[in-house]
């Protein structure tokens, strides 16, 4: 059982420890200034010049195939990525990425919308969830109907990641009522300028998302993403792509997070001596570090999984699950060593404190998680001896 | 023109660095370690020099095994090949036996017509490797280069200094090293990592250079460390409120502290 990096997993992942220090971190403070002023962190165009710089270097599309111009690397590399970014508040992603259902789209619809969204021209959005219908996306109630050539789409998505930016989205509708998730639920590629409107949503964190509301929306037929009928099964399949990121990148947070803490701990002085002297504060950092150390390993575990085709359902929503209640736990315990300070706007603590939350909610609560997991147990589709056996 | 660079792995400046309480050499343990930053902008000046004039880049470096994490990243930038000077005896090696195992590696590179190096390591900061180097290989020596510029067979060099700027010149072959304002280093591709495992690097050992191996490490050096403590914690400082004459208040602490 080998734990340690090959030499070019860790040059890239030391080159991107490297791009997250030289080009990320030095705008972190303006980027707390601009937030605390109410505007965005990064702009778009700040964004896209970090991107270009990146792709000069060849780090494009970290997970998009080399056939689509990206770098192709597996899963384990990727976690690998996510941790370091996951290291800077500051919301920055690598170009060249493309949702996993757009590469089913047919050569035409590619042209139109899979590779101009590689190349960073158009942005999309993946609309599944209703007011009525989250986890239970069963249950939705936006409705296609055929009129002529054209389908014409009602209702409304709501929470939906990328939406006030997005120029298309990957609408899921009703195209028959019977049938309903089995079979009768179709995707669309939806052009903003086909007449969707977007309503931003305010949140407690950097997540912007939107409601998208369709009233008579008109789309060809051509824009049918897959067959009629078959998009609950893109939809699964969109979701289960990549989970294991979402914790990979509060690994990243939290490692900052309790170096942070420790360096709080061994500066502040109370009573005559730093705090980092006292059982509490001892207690605190050594809990979060075996717990980064149990997240590190099966957020890694998971996307191991995935490099080696295995069904990782059950790993992902161990990750995930472990990584959203345990990234919350440290970044309270952070906060409480930094104190007074902790909570202000001056340090990043609190930031990230509202951000983490977000982590036991989107992409499936904790609950979902853990009715994944127990039903993955209960119905013998896993062990609790894990992929051992 | 055939470059040779100096790299050294160093202590990230981004942890926290010690010494070793046995024998006051560096903590190699204690921080995570890096290409150091000066040695980036060498090799960053090599490759532009090389690709506006062709030829070949050799890196050369002194170090511990784990070293060629430093020499791969130079590779992983695009310089072409590398030789490793790795052996338990340097453990501990003051500069002049660091320049002395360095000079007799640059000798194993065949024909070369300049050795760049950065002006001072991030760790030792001695600041005299290249100068002696240069006086061990008979070499003329340009130091503290902030722009290099080639006429035929002469370099020209802005060597900038605490003293002011001055210009100065050399026929090649010739050391120059070089400050943090030479260039901004650019990032080792996507494509130069994966390349760079198939580069030839040549390690060798002090003996394989001639040396006998009680010239050099701790018990040879020519300079000794009889203590090291470590650095005082931060203190919390002194706030100035900034009621019109913050400026002024700034300026008389500097001027009571004899920084200005």
């Amino acid at each position: 059982m080998d734990f340690s990096l090959s030499d070019e997993q860790r040059e890239i992942r030391d080159w991107v420890r490297t791009f997250v220090r030289r080009e990320i971190m030095p705008l972190e403070p303006e980027v707390l200034r601009r937030e605390r002023r109410g505007e965005p962190g990064l702009t778009h165009e700040e964004h896209r010049e970090l991107r270009q710089k990146a792709k000069q270097a060849g780090f494009w599309g970290v997970l998009t195939p080399q056939e689509y111009g990206g770098m192709g690397l597996p899963a384990v590399m990727a976690a690998l990525i996510e941790a370091e970014l996951g290291r800077s508040f500051v919301p920055f992603r690598f170009g060249g990425y493309a949702d996993n259902i757009l590469f089913h789209a047919n050569e035409e619809q590619k042209q139109r919308y899979l590779l101009p969204t590689i190349a960073g021209e158009r942005i999309s959005c993946f609309a599944i969830t209703e007011p009525g219908a989250g986890s239970d996306a069963k249950n939705i109630r936006t409705s296609a109907r055929k009129d002529g050539a054209d389908w014409v789409i009602n209702g409304e998505k709501t929470f939906i990641t990328g939406g006030n930016e997005a120029d298309f989205a990957m609408v899921f509708a009703v195209t028959d009522k019977d049938k309903g998730a089995a079979g009768g639920v179709t995707c669309f590629l939806v052009d903003r300028d086909m007449g969707w409107k977007s309503e931003p949503i305010d949140t407690m964190g950097e997540w912007g998302p939107a409601s998208l509301i369709f009233d008579n929306v008109r789309v060809p037929e051509e824009n049918v993403l897959g067959e009629v009928g078959r998009g609950f099964q893109l939809a699964m399949q969109w979701i289960g792509q990549g989970r294991y990121l979402l914790p990979a990148r509060a690994l990243g947070a939290c490692e900052r997070l309790v170096e942070m803490a420790i360096e709080q701990s061994k500066t502040r002085v109370t009573f005559g001596e730093p705090i980092a002297n006292r059982q509490a504060i001892q207690w605190m950092i050594a809990d979060s570090a075996v717990e980064i150390e149990a997240l590190r390993w099966l957020v890694l575990h998971a996307a191991w999984q995935v490099d080696q085709g295995m069904d990782s359902r059950q790993a992902q929503s161990m990750a995930k699950l472990y990584g959203g209640v345990k990234a919350n736990e440290i970044v309270d315990r952070v906060l409480q060593i930094h104190g007074g300070m902790g909570y202000t706007r001056e340090l990043p603590v609190e930031r990230w404190y509202r951000e983490l939350r977000l982590l036991r909610i989107y992409e499936g609560t904790d609950e979902i998680q853990r009715r994944t997991i127990a039903r993955n147990l209960i119905k013998g589709h896993a062990s609790v001896r894990g992929v051992l056996g | 023109m055939n470059i040779v660079v100096l790299v050294k792995q160093v202590p990230d400046t981004w942890s926290e660095r010690k010494l070793t309480d046995a024998d006051h050499t560096l903590d190699r343990e204690a921080a995570d370690a890096v290409l150091d930053e000066i040695n980036e902008r060498a090799v960053e000046e090599a490759l532009r020099i090389k690709e506006a004039q062709g030829g070949e880049v050799t890196v050369v470096s002194m170090g511990p095994d784990r070293a060629t994490d430093a020499i791969r990243k130079a590779l992983s930038m695009g310089a072409d090949k590398a030789v490793h000077v790795s052996d338990e005896a340097l453990h501990g090696s003051d500069a002049v036996q660091t320049a002395r195992v360095l000079a007799k590696a640059i000798g194993t590179v065949e024909g070369y017509d300049l050795i760049l190096a950065g002006n001072e390591a991030t760790d030792g900061r001695a600041g005299a490797v290249p100068a002696m180097i240069a006086e061990l290989l008979g070499l003329p020596q340009l130091t503290q280069a902030r722009k290099v510029s080639f006429d035929g067979s002469t370099v020209t060099v802005e060597r900038e200094t605490e003293e002011g700027l001055t210009t100065v010149q050399a026929s090649l072959p010739a050391v120059v090293s070089v400050t943090e304002k030479i260039n901004e280093p650019r990032y080792p591709s996507f494509k130069g990592i994966m390349a760079a495992k198939k580069k030839p690097v040549n390690t060798v050992t002090v003996a394989d250079l001639g040396i006998d191996a009680g010239e050099v490490g701790l018990a040879g050096a020519l300079t000794t460390v009889l203590e090291a403590a470590p650095k005082p914690p931060r203190t919390a400082g002194e706030r100035v409120e900034d009621d019109g004459t913050g400026g002024t208040k700034i300026a008389e602490y500097l001027v009571g502290q004899k920084l200005i």
